[in-house]
């Protein structure tokens, strides 16, 4: 580690800054739309499936979601799905009950706008409510709702293709790849290698910080800013990347602390 | 019930289909049943690569349009009795078989043989889809640059979220005096991006195209080139025989000298 010590607190991130729009194009991409949620209350949890994405490419993202999340709970419990306006024909429905009680989840009710839906719900004996229903959480209601605050925790390594948005911050236990994003309102960690798109503050937060234990990125954003990242150090340490009037820097992990305090003192 | 395992790998032109005859034939050798679904419909060439074109009869379609029996459609090699093509219609387009008959194919299939080998086009659309639904295993090829590694990584997540989570690699068309000299990413580098256990190294081997041509798979050769003994070895791995990765394999540190010794003996 003394090869690390010796590194300087703060590091200019960027060899040159460009314009966002000049960045290459992120290639066609599985995106975790925010619109999927998998939330608690009293006992039970509720899956919302979002509106506006074909079952074919919302398969891979559930999947992706829930295997990220698969330590939170030890016992089984049961989940209503609120698929909104969403049709689902049973053999999606028998998917869906599969693919949660993998992760032990037991689909139990179905809410629904469709009446096909709910048909094809009954006949495989789920509990059916039709209709828009009182919300689990009074903020899905909110007609200009804030970002939700809760951080999304995925367990997984993201694959090249593998495109995560979330309307706060985002807690990797595993790999970026080279060709996968983040995107996040708030902070991103990375407990693993970071070699793909970090986009921390994406709605302008320029607190937002990005974190990791190799900082090897493609490509970092803070709010507005952008770098390219160095080469990381070799052997690796962990880093982290925050911005500042001169743009983003990246300091190791054990001095980043000071660097703040330093950077804050008046 | 037989093993559904799907060759796939992003990236056109990698190999699929050369690993996919191989492999089957090899398993066919090792006393395997096996059936080969071509699952390229519209660019099939399994059945040119095992040197069956001319008796392709019926294809896949016919079987699922109910023109003919599932046994019908099954061409025979003459030189292996225990393998079969499944073959794919070259003129029908992609959007004419569903997942659900893919999968209905390979169950009825995996009843009366040990291996149910696919091979999957290209590309993650449609064909991908069908091609991986009745898999419960794949092999994913890529050869040793950024961009076939990166399609393979991006196949590996789509595979997990379609809960195929048994997959294994296979690198195609090393060339150990490159990656020696720098100037081709090792078995390494590949490893440590797509972190998915090996299953074989197949070397750089211009045995492949002339077998390629005479429709004659190389592990069918008396004394098979490095390839074929490669591709042989992946058989042996698959049927779980711990299987010494060829000298040319080797990871180790003495690894390169030895590879340039077989280089130089060709000149
Ligand atoms: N180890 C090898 N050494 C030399 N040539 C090879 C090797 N493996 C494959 N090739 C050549 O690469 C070309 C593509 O191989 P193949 O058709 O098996 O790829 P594929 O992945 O099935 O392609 P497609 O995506 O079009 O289906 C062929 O010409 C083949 O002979
Ligand atoms: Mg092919």
């Amino acid at each position: 580690m003394s090869e690390a010590e010796s590194t300087p607190v703060e590091e200019p991130a960027s060899e040159e800054t460009e314009s966002p729009e000049a960045t290459p194009e992120v290639e066609q991409s599985t995106p975790i739309v925010s619109g999927l949620a998998l939330e608690h209350g009293e006992g039970r949890y509720r899956l919302t499936l979002p509106p506006d994405l074909d079952w074919i490419d919302l398969w891979p993202q559930l999947q992706l979601y829930l295997v990220g999340q698969e330590h939170l709970w030890s016992e089984t419990l049961p989940v209503d799905c609120a698929c909104g306006q969403r049709l689902l024909d049973q053999s999606q429905l028998q998917q869906l009950a599969e693919a949660l009680s993998e992760h032990q989840l037991r689909l139990d009710k179905i809410i629904t706008e469709r009446r096909q839906t709910a048909i094809a719900a009954a006949t495989l004996g789920y509990s059916v409510q039709q209709g828009v229903l009182p919300p689990l959480l009074a903020k899905e209601t909110d007609p200009d709702p804030e970002p939700t605050t809760n951080p999304l925790y995925l367990k997984t390594t993201l694959r090249s293709g593998m495109e995560i948005h979330h309307d706060a911050s985002v807690i990797i236990v595993g790999d970026v790849n080279a060709g996968a994003s983040i995107i996040a309102a708030g902070d991103i960690i990375v407990w693993g290698r970071l070699r793909g798109i970090a986009h921390a503050g994406a709605k302008g937060h320029l607190g937002a910080r990005i974190m990791t234990l190799e900082m090897a990125a493609t490509q970092l954003r803070i709010a507005d800013l952008l770098a390219r990242t160095p080469d990381p150090p070799n052997p690796p340490y962990p880093e982290v990347a925050y911005a500042t009037d001169q743009g983003i820097q990246i300091a190791p992990a054990y001095t980043w602390g000071r660097a703040l305090a330093v950077s804050k003192a008046p | 019930m037989g093993r559904t395992i799907v060759i796939t790998s992003g990236k056109g032109g990698v190999g699929k289909t050369t690993a996919s005859a191989n492999i089957g034939v090899a398993l066919a050798k090792l006393g395997r049943s096996v059936v080969l679904i071509d699952a390229d419909f519209g660019l099939r060439n399994l059945d040119l690569l095992l040197g069956l074109e001319n008796r392709v009869v019926y294809t896949a379609i016919d079987v699922l349009t109910g023109q003919c029996r599932l046994d019908q459609a099954l061409v025979r090699d003459k030189r292996l009795n225990k393998l079969v093509l499944l073959p794919a219609a070259q003129s029908r387009n992609k959007d004419a078989i569903t997942p659900e008959q893919m999968r209905q194919l390979a169950s009825a299939l995996s009843k009366h043989y040990d291996y149910v080998l696919i091979d999957c086009p290209a590309g993650i659309e449609a064909g991908f889809r069908n091609a991986i639904a009745p898999a419960q295993e794949a092999l994913v090829v890529t050869t040793p640059e950024i961009a076939a590694v990166r399609d393979a990584d991006r196949v590996i997540g789509l595979l997990e979220a379609y809960r195929i989570r048994n997959n294994h690699l296979i690198l195609n068309r090393l060339r150990p005096a490159m990656v020696a000299a720098n100037d081709m990413m090792s078995v390494e580098d590949v490893q440590e991006i797509l972190s998915i256990p090996l299953i074989g190294i197949v070397p750089e081997d211009e045995k492949v195209i002339v077998s390629t041509n005479k429709g004659e798979p190389l592990v069918l050769a008396e004394s098979p080139s490095l390839a074929g003994q490669a591709f042989m070895n992946i058989a042996r791995r698959l049927e779980g025989e711990k299987v010494e990765f060829l000298d040319l394999e080797a990871v180790s540190g003495g690894l390169f000298s030895r590879i340039r010794r077989l280089f130089g003996a060709k000149g």
